[in-house]
């Protein structure tokens, strides 16, 4: 029996490499880096389909490295090369370095830093991270967003352009470029998660895994002390404590579970107690943003033995603060529901029809679902089904259509 | 038992256009086919892959090129050595193979052996 692959390695790889040889060449071959990475992954796959090599990490560096030193031989038009890799012995050591291990931190700072360009929208900022350092394709992107794959060729055109303008990528040793970076960072890194915690399509297979990557690149950020921050850890106190809870999300069907019924001993304790030391730290400064209340809230989720036993009147208020620095329908939404658990399901329906004007909230099928979620508990099945009729009228996809029919089954 | 030569040919990629993912994948279906394959007893050992490009050399005047390159449609990619009963057996067993998916072809040769 074969030597078994770690899962996702061709990805992980791709995000490694690419990284490293854009920082160590400049932004000008990225097209350069991405043929060579793809082209080692492609040998990889020609060979290793008949034997696995021990090392295969250290298998697709070396030939990566190979046929960069090759390209960049071939095609002096793109270029002079930094000075530093004009001789062969240099380019060679240089890339032995690059491609190391110990620079790997670095590399991907410098790209994650460099993709959050402030001529390029959040969106797209999301796009180019998925692309280069996950090393998702467009076509696996354009999924996860559930858009047009031609949309995610348009912001990976953009984005390409915008890089490739650069002299250099945005070094983490440059620290005052960097710092005005942090927040399109930060944005972009929980658009990220949201896109797996939250995205619409359950059945989307790097569910997870966008949400263990943003964990993993905020980690990248807490690492440089020209990154790091008390708000940096807020956000990977909120990333810890919702990727605790995502095995219980959907079902073995990839349908949606309600909370109430999520089996809540499934939570991931490590995650959690990991979640906690950051929130913590994040306790350290001075500014209170949104992702300190955002983690505070998933805190008291995270924490609570049930649902009755939440710390509603906590959410609540951090909801409230919430509203005022970062309004949106999502949170007033879950603000209402917040307030139907502490005052009754009369003041949470109050609540959520006061946001019927939102056109963002009428076509969201969670305030449908919360409508109807209300009025059964209120014993009005009717009023739940209506509701619950609404709710897959809009549903996006099919964990969230099910999961409305089979409640709307249940009453 | 006899045995059987599978000549891969093809079922490359073209350097953009399949993810990493994708590419993982497909390399998972064809350590699944092999370790099958041996494990059945059709198989002793791994196959041999093939690198390119190399160098062609032809005719009296052995002319040599550099190539076949990786677009050629019926390029050899590699060999494999199987037991099978028969050449429709031998046949049948290089259905599962993955080359397929990228368009590519199992030639399934008998081995010519000196045995009377």
């Amino acid at each position: 029996m074969a030597r078994p692959i770690a899962a996702d390695l061709f990805r992980r790889e791709s995000g490694r490499l690419v990284a490293a040889l854009v920082r160590l060449l400049g932004p000008a071959r990225l097209s350069l880096a991405e043929d060579v990475v793809q082209d080692a992954l492609v040998s990889a796959l020609e060979a290793w389909r008949f034997d696995v090599p021990e090392d295969p990490r250290a298998w697709i560096l070396k030939t990566a490295k190979n046929r960069a030193i090759d390209a960049i031989r071939r095609d002096r038009r793109l270029g002079p090369l930094p000075p530093e890799l004009e001789s062969s012995e240099k380019l060679s050591t240089s890339m032995d370095h690059a491609l190391s291990d110990a620079e790997d931190a670095g590399n991907q700072l410098a790209m994650m830093l460099s993709c959050c360009h402030e001529n390029l929208s959040s969106d797209t900022h999301v796009t180019l991270i998925l692309r280069f350092l996950c090393g998702l394709g467009p076509r696996e992107i354009a999924r996860a967003y559930l858009v047009e794959t031609d949309t995610i060729d348009r912001r990976l055109h953009r984005g390409r352009r915008e890089l490739q303008s650069l002299g250099r990528l945005h070094d983490v040793r440059a620290s005052s470029e960097v710092r005005a970076r942090l927040p399109s960072v930060l944005e972009a890194l929980y658009l990220l998660f949201n896109e797996g915690y939250q995205g619409s399509d359950a059945d989307n297979p790097f569910c997870t895994a966008m949400c263990s990557e943003a964990l993993r690149l905020t980690d990248l950020l807490l690492g440089s002390v020209v990154t790091s921050s008390p708000e940096v850890h807020a956000l990977a106190a909120l990333f810890c404590f919702d990727a605790a809870r995502l095995a219980t999300r959907t079902d073995a069907l990839g349908v949606f579970v309600p909370l109430r019924m999520q089996d809540r001993t499934l939570w991931d304790g490590t995650l959690i107690a990991r979640g906690i030391v950051h929130l913590g730290q994040s306790a350290s400064g001075a500014d209170l943003t949104r992702w300190h209340l955002e983690a505070g809230i998933a805190c008291e989720h995270a924490i609570a033995p049930s649902l009755t036993e939440t710390n509603w009147p906590r959410i609540l208020k951090l909801y409230d603060e919430l509203l005022a620095l970062a309004p949106g329908p999502v949170v007033g939404l879950n603000r209402a529901l917040a307030t139907a658990e502490i005052h009754g399901p009369a003041a949470g329906r109050e609540a959520l029809l006061a946001l019927e004007g939102d056109r963002r909230m009428t076509s969201y099928p969670f305030y449908w679902g919360a409508l109807a979620e209300i009025a059964r508990r209120e014993g009005n099945a009717r009023e739940a089904a209506r509701f619950y009729g609404k709710a897959i009228s809009v549903s996006r996809s099919r964990a969230e259509r099910t999961a409305y029919e089979r409640t709307l089954r249940s009453l | 038992m006899s045995k059987f030569m599978f000549v891969f040919r093809g079922g490359g990629f073209a350097t953009a256009g399949v993810s990493p993912t994708e590419l993982q994948a497909h390399l998972t279906k064809w350590r699944s086919w092999l370790d099958g394959l041996a494990k059945s007893g059709h198989s002793r050992d791994g196959g041999i892959p093939l690198q390119n490009p190399g160098k062609t050399l032809r005719g009296r005047q052995r002319t040599v090129t550099d190539g076949p390159f990786a677009e050629s449609k019926d390029l050899i990619t590699g060999s494999l050595i199987i037991e099978a009963a028969s050449l429709d057996e031998a046949a049948g067993l290089a259905r599962e193979c993955p080359v397929f998916e990228y368009d590519g072809s199992v030639e399934v040769r008998p081995l010519l052996t000196l045995d009377a």
